[in-house]
């Protein structure tokens, strides 16, 4: 027997059997999501328009990120306990709870709905529609991921929490959502608070204070996880969460270094769906991710041997900050315009932590890790990172997609690329995006600034001069 | 003194204030400016000899035009405004200061500190304001402040003693009281002073010398405090939001033209924190935390908001109102947030309706701001 979806979760990587063993749930999810036959034809399309499912590793992505979809919408119905974490910066204690426990679904819902809903139905509309009729109003700049959480509660699609983790040490409207839906639905929340006061010039220093502080606030997380369900979190089980999320890391990191080569082996499209898994998800997908993530590994090498790249070789190299979760098309638009995206922000390698003669708690040395990323360090810090990474990689140019209603991210708009300009002597442009919603900042409406900058750089490398940031070639 | 009297007598010192400075600043004093919030206390800056000044100014959106060149348009008006004014070196007050303090309270001051420490040759002190109260939030704005009186300290070469930091307390608690005591005579009927006037005080004290504020806030209260004033009928409303700069003057003047009546304003930056005062015994740096930190009404960006609307809802019981304006400043995403919910639970708990007004400092908006502001006050007349 088949039933409409089956061509689409097969094109999403699905073996026949798993699809009979899974009918019941996915129907059931699937009827939560109100996804109908006509969806299946669009998603295909749309899957097979934005993606290379000829790498069998990014069907497995897609098969991941489905997965963790179906889990995610019956976690309450399945008898779990529902965590959601805030995105980015509460994965680790996130993934730590879920390894605590087996009674735990601790997801980041918001990070899963763009991938899936977004990226494969192409069918979040509806959803933040829901989130601005519910709280957050189109038009005042207001986060649209967290726009998705807020419209998938309201919509039922996805289950009321039994806790939500939120970082309040980086955004403001994570937590202030969390409170809004607080009232809403009762929900107990832990806030984990920090300071971003450094000084400008100051990373990669950064206070005792701050890890001391920040640190305590993380450790927060264990206690109050405890005392609200009951779940403990030791440094063992920590030590577990570390162990499952390492392998998929490597592997994220040798797709990193792969991406580099000249052609460019495999579009950032692609790797997206691989580098954010650690990001929303904490179950299946991570360790489903470790084997789809080889998968893709090994075939990406394979093209990196024979020379085949999905654009010409010698094409301009550029560094942007990561794909849009939602929307493929975006990533897509950039490498039609002739740009090779060799490296994002979020896909380069991190700094090692130096030694530190004192032992740190769990919190401490997150706390450390986030500063050393440079990005929770401050606007200064993560302006250094950019550059850093500059340095260190073979790039042409630069291009800052900010995330418009988030003021972490659109802050630096106009700081990153003069600072970039003035110490790399790349051309750096600032593309005011949004990564979760392509309602108005979709592929089309950002087009024509990326050719006008792919053109410069193409003009650049055909003369073989250096353009200064001021544009003029030298 | 009478009002209008005291009211000029301010003026022409503010008038005044800057040719003041200037020789003061010649003569080897050190002028601190901070940004609005509550959380700098100036007691700091006086005991050490330095004068502060707080930059207060917005409600002008050339300004925040001209920000246009360093920050992207999401940011907070008032935000954007200080970027104007300190890049253009229009500002007399940017260009005046010795250094600016900037207590981190969120995203959007965080981008002023850092644009401005970028583009800009003033010294920035950025120290931390947590979002939640509990003990390793209070130890952390305890530390913060410490590191901003070594920074003063090294700034104008004095060291603070005990005796001159209870000294200041005790000159800031005194101006804070008035304050209060002015504040609370509009609990009754007869308001005896305008929201404009209270507003023009306030925003004078964060700009006159504190011993001549007093003086004039002394002489005002009891002069007041004395004169019967005739009962006003207009609907009595409380004023909150984020912000209410110096020069944002619009929604006071449209409030009275459509017939309303503020009686007390709550906001988290441009109005003095007036209701605590700081102990003048014990650990006095610990006390400044508690006042500053610990027993203020938090802003809206805190994650926890059950203080603020509690307070909230109090003050529009003393203050007897018959509905609530909420004035919030564009992309200021946690004023945004928690009106849609405030209105629910003003309803909920009191009855009272409440309007939400978004500024951008806009020419443009006075005119759909006052009808909606007329309707709502024709709606609670009845």
């Amino acid at each position: 027997m088949t039933e409409y979806y089956d061509e689409l979760l097969k094109v999403c990587g699905f073996e026949s059997d798993e699809i009979d063993r899974e009918r019941s749930r996915i129907q059931k999810a699937f009827k939560i999501l109100n996804l109908q036959s006509e969806d299946m034809k669009n998603a295909e399309d749309w899957v097979t328009k934005n993606h290379d499912i000829s790498l069998l590793g990014v069907k497995k992505l897609l098969r991941g990120w489905l997965r963790e979809l179906i889990k995610l919408v019956l976690a309450k119905e399945e008898g779990k306990k529902v965590v959601y974490y805030g995105f980015p910066t509460i994965t680790g204690p996130g993934m730590a709870i879920a390894a605590a426990s087996e009674e735990v679904y601790s997801a980041c819902p918001d990070v899963i709905l763009c991938h899936t809903m977004g990226q494969i139905f192409n069918k979040l509309n509806p959803i933040l529609e829901a989130g601005e009729a519910n709280g957050l109003p189109a038009g005042h700049s207001l986060c649209t991921l967290q726009t998705i959480r807020v419209g998938a509660l309201a919509e039922q699609i996805i289950p009321v929490p039994d806790l939500v983790l939120t970082s309040s040490y980086y955004c403001d409207a994570g937590s202030l959502t969390d409170k809004l839906l607080h009232f809403r639905y009762g929900h107990p929340a832990i806030y984990v608070d920090g300071s971003m006061d450094s000084s400008w010039g100051e990373y990669p220093a950064y206070s005792q204070d701050r890890i001391t502080f920040l640190g305590a606030q993380l450790n927060k997380i264990f206690d109050k996880t405890e005392e609200i369900l009951g779940v403990k979190v030791t440094r063992q089980v920590w030590d577990k969460a570390l162990s499952i999320s390492r392998e998929l890391y490597k592997g994220l990191g040798q797709l990193a270094r792969l991406t580099l080569a000249d052609p460019i082996p495999v579009s950032q499209a692609d790797v997206e769906l691989a580098v954010n898994l650690s990001a929303g998800c904490t179950g299946k997908a991570i360790t489903d991710g470790f084997d789809a993530v080889s998968t893709l590994v090994q075939e990406v090498r394979e093209r990196v041997d024979k020379g085949i790249g999905i654009i010409d070789k010698g094409a301009p190299r550029v560094m942007f900050f990561t794909s849009p979760f939602s929307d493929a098309s975006i990533t897509r638009m950039i490498e039609n315009t002739g740009l090779a995206l060799a490296v994002t922000f979020v896909s380069a390698p991190t700094p090692k932590r130096k030694h530190n003669a004192r032992q740190l708690t769990i919190g401490e040395e997150v706390a450390e890790r986030e500063m050393i990323y440079g990005v929770y360090h401050s606007n200064y810090g993560f302006i250094k990172r950019w550059i850093a990474i500059i340095k260190e990689l073979n790039i042409d140019g630069v291009i800052y997609g900010y995330q418009f209603n988030c003021r972490p991210l659109s802050q630096p708009s106009h700081l990153l690329p003069k600072v970039i300009e003035e110490e790399t002597g790349l051309p750096c442009m600032s593309l005011e995006m949004d990564y979760y919603d392509s309602r108005i900042y979709s592929a089309e409406a950002l087009k024509t600034k990326v050719e006008t900058f792919a053109e410069m750089l193409r003009a650049k490398k055909a003369s073989g001069k250096k353009i200064a940031a001021d544009n003029k070639i030298v | 003194m009478p009002i209008q009297e005291s009211m000029e007598m301010l003026s022409s010192h503010l008038k005044m204030r800057i040719a003041d400075l200037g020789k003061m600043k010649k003569d080897g004093s050190k002028i601190v400016g901070y940004l609005p919030g509550g959380y700098l206390p100036e007691e700091l800056v006086l005991a050490c000899g330095a004068i502060p000044i707080c930059l207060v100014r917005g409600g002008d959106h050339s300004v925040v035009e001209r920000s246009g060149a360093y920050i992207n348009r999401w940011i907070d008006p008032f935000c954007r405004a200080q970027i104007g004014y300190a890049t253009t070196g229009n500002d007399l007050y940017y260009k005046i200061i010795d250094i600016l303090a900037i207590p981190i309270t969120d995203n959007h001051i965080r981008a002023v500190s850092d644009v401005l420490a970028y583009n800009t040759n003033i010294e920035i002190f950025p120290f931390g304001v947590p979002h939640i109260k509990d003990k390793s939030t209070l130890e952390y704005y305890l530390q913060g402040i410490t590191k901003l009186k070594e920074r003063l300290e090294n700034l104008t070469g004095v060291v603070i003693k005990e005796s001159k930091l209870r000294e200041a307390i005790e000159l800031c608690n005194r101006e804070r009281e008035l304050f209060k005591k002015i504040s609370l005579m509009r609990k009754h009927k007869d308001v005896s002073i305008s929201a404009k006037d209270f507003v023009a005080l306030n925003h004078g004290s964060f700009l006159a010398d504190k011993g001549v504020m007093v003086e004039l806030l002394e002489s005002l209260y009891n002069e007041i405090s004395k004169k019967s004033t005739p009962s006003n009928r207009r609907p009595r409303i409380l004023l909150t939001g984020s912000t209410l700069a110096l020069g944002d003057t619009k929604i006071l003047d449209l409030v009275e033209q459509a017939g309303g009546l503020i009686v007390i304003e709550e906001f988290a930056e441009g109005i003095r924190q007036y209701w605590e005062n700081v102990k003048t015994y014990g650990d006095l740096m610990k006390n400044l935390a508690d006042c500053y930190f610990w027993e203020r009404v938090p802003p809206a960006w805190f994650r926890d908001s059950d203080e603020r609307f509690d307070f909230l809802i109090k003050i529009a019981r003393d203050f007897n109102v018959a509905g609530v304006i909420w004035y919030e400043l564009m992309y200021r995403e946690s004023y945004k947030l928690e009106s849609y919910y405030f209105s629910e639970i003003l309803k909920k708990k009191i009855g009272l309706p409440m309007l939400v007004i978004d500024s951008g400092y806009d020419l443009a908006e006075r005119g759909p701001m006052l009808t909606r502001i007329e309707t709502f006050i024709e709606m609670i007349r009845r």
